[in-house]
């Protein structure tokens, strides 16, 4: 499947590992102190990353592909997307346009003996464009990848731009993946294109999450209502760009982008509708722009984000009373809430078992921007939510795009302004 | 002499504030920094949804702060783009053109 490699890396690229250490704030409490590493410097737009236990980590860049940082520092750009020239392996079907590129990767709970990755991303293989999850084969040296075999091959791409904000091709495109540790699967977020019979069709796989297994089959146990693609764990999403698992009860807790107002978190319930459906004509709504409500009554001024969840609500539980019910909902506002995972760990002290949550930011409508990472304490069912307070993180605001936890039980933290930060507790 | 003098300050102080501070980047770059880097990036790349500004010239910068400001419509990002621009001064506008086309990589 794979097109012929291109040119190999002269040598590896000596990733950059500056030691900044910006003590935070001291606390009164039980709480650490921060400092930073910079892993990686001058990426183009990370996206995701997966660990091994020796620390290497993979890492995704939206329109360049997957590399590989080992232990030693050396990077291995391993599968090139359309365009790029200095990967192992380049698959020219592998596209990038918005927000839609390169997204999630995910290392196989038995890589030791499979050396199996996976990776969401978009491909134009299909007419019209997809997005696929691809598994492959890492070599022994982890220098090139092969094997690749796509186990989903019809996750719904934007193909083309909508009178919408944010509105170009590729938008709303979903593309976390993670193995439950709980039940071995892999579940995938998806996102909902604009297109306002996604996120509650019986069949299309946008503004969902997939349980799969490694063949990409649906996993066993998976209750979607009859007649839904057996594939789907919950539907009626918007856009999930955040998946983790309680470290205590192994429950999916999923973060979810608001449409100008109500960033939620829910708890993922087997078969469950989150509650999004942004089609016109119902729900008290007329006509809206391109056959999309989701950003109405008005999506280009500013107004109370109140009204508007009243208007055109995350979870409608007048159309959907049985729809899950969010454990929070960012105090009413949508600032780009992101990835999400658990610190674990007694070197934590009182912030161990708390949920980060990182927020991209997007300021309109007198909304803050609101760039930071949370400190979430919430339920072990995932239900409600304790307190919230922010991660005193040394390099301040920043697009926070994915927070993933080391095997050194570090959170690193992937930014879209090019760097990949590990935040070490003091 | 000191009527050509008085004739250059004179002209000068008539023509628009813009013109005077259109080379004045180090505002410019303060005002970025505050204003626009969360979104198009430190450097003007461009990051996510957001388009790269590295490498356009100061009209094509001064042209689109203009029309936002008047709050016409260019792209899918103008509801961001128009109240970001609507308290922007002449001044501002020639600031940022200048640095962004000048400076920001």
């Amino acid at each position: 499947m794979f097109p012929k490699p291109t040119l190999r890396p002269l040598c590896a690229v000596i990733a950059s590992a500056v030691i900044v250490g910006i003590p935070a704030a001291a606390s009164a409490n039980n709480e650490p102190e921060l400092s930073q590493t910079e892993v990686l410097t001058g990426l183009e737009n990370p996206w995701d990353m997966a660990f091994l236990p020796d620390g290497t980590m993979f890492y995704t860049e939206r329109c360049r592909g997957l590399s590989v940082r080992l232990p030693n520092g050396e990077v291995e750009h391993l599968l090139g997307m359309e365009g790029t020239d200095e990967y192992a392996t380049t698959a020219d079907d592998l596209v990038c346009e918005g927000q839609a590129g390169m997204n999630g990767v995910a290392v196989d709970p038995d890589f030791d003996e499979n050396r199996t990755v996976y990776v969401y991303s978009a491909s134009n293989m299909s007419e019209p464009r997809t997005n696929r999850v691809l598994r492959m084969t890492v070599n022994s040296e982890f220098t090139d990848v092969s094997d690749r075999t796509d186990i989903v091959e019809d996750i719904p791409y934007k193909p083309a731009a909508t009178d919408h904000p944010f509105g170009d091709a590729g938008a709303h495109n979903g593309g976390r993946i993670r193995f439950s540790p709980e039940d071995g699967y892999l579940y995938v977020t998806t996102g909902d294109n604009h297109n306002s019979e996604i996120p509650q069709s019986p069949e299309l796989l946008g503004g969902k999450v997939l349980r799969i297994d490694r063949d990409g089959e649906a996993a066993e146990g998976n209750e979607p209502p009859e007649g839904f693609d057996s594939r789907i764990y919950t539907y009626g999403h918007r856009n999930v760009q955040g998946i983790t698992f309680h470290p205590n009860t192994g429950q999916p807790i999923v973060t979810e982008h608001g449409p100008w107002h109500s960033d939620e978190i829910n708890a993922l319930v087997n078969g469950g509708n989150s509650g999004w459906d942004p089609k016109p004509n119902m729900a008290g709504r007329g006509d809206c722009p391109d056959d999309y409500c989701g950003y109405e009554p008005n999506q280009t001024e500013g107004m109370d984000p109140k009204e508007r969840a009243a208007y055109m609500p995350v979870t409608d539980t007048e159309t959907y009373p049985d729809a899950m019910q969010p454990a929070w909902k960012n105090d009413g506002l949508s600032q780009g809430i992101s990835s999400a995972e658990f610190l674990t760990g007694e070197q934590w002290g009182d912030w161990d078992g708390r949920l980060m949550v990182g927020f991209m930011g997007i300021g309109f409508g007198g909304t803050p921007v609101g760039q930071r990472i949370n400190l979430i304490d919430i339920a072990e069912d995932g239900l409600s939510v304790n307190d919230v307070a922010e991660m005193p993180v040394p390099m301040g605001a920043a697009r926070f795009r994915s927070i993933v936890l080391g095997p050194d039980g570090d959170p690193y933290m992937a930014v879209d302004e090019g760097s990949i930060y590990r935040i070490t507790p003091e | 002499m000191k009527v050509s003098l008085f004739f250059v300050i004179a002209t000068a102080l008539l023509m628009g504030s813009a013109t005077l501070q259109a080379a004045d980047k180090s505002a410019g770059e303060a005002l970025y920094a505050e204003a626009c880097a969360q979104c198009h990036g430190p450097s003007g790349k461009g990051m996510a949804s957001f388009p790269a500004l590295s490498g356009r010239d100061a009209e094509y910068i001064t042209s689109r702060l203009e029309r936002y400001r008047a709050g016409e419509r260019v792209g899918s990002n103008s509801s961001l783009m128009i109240p970001n621009a609507t308290d922007l001064s002449d001044d501002d506008i020639a600031n940022l053109a200048a640095y962004i086309s000048q400076s920001a990589e």
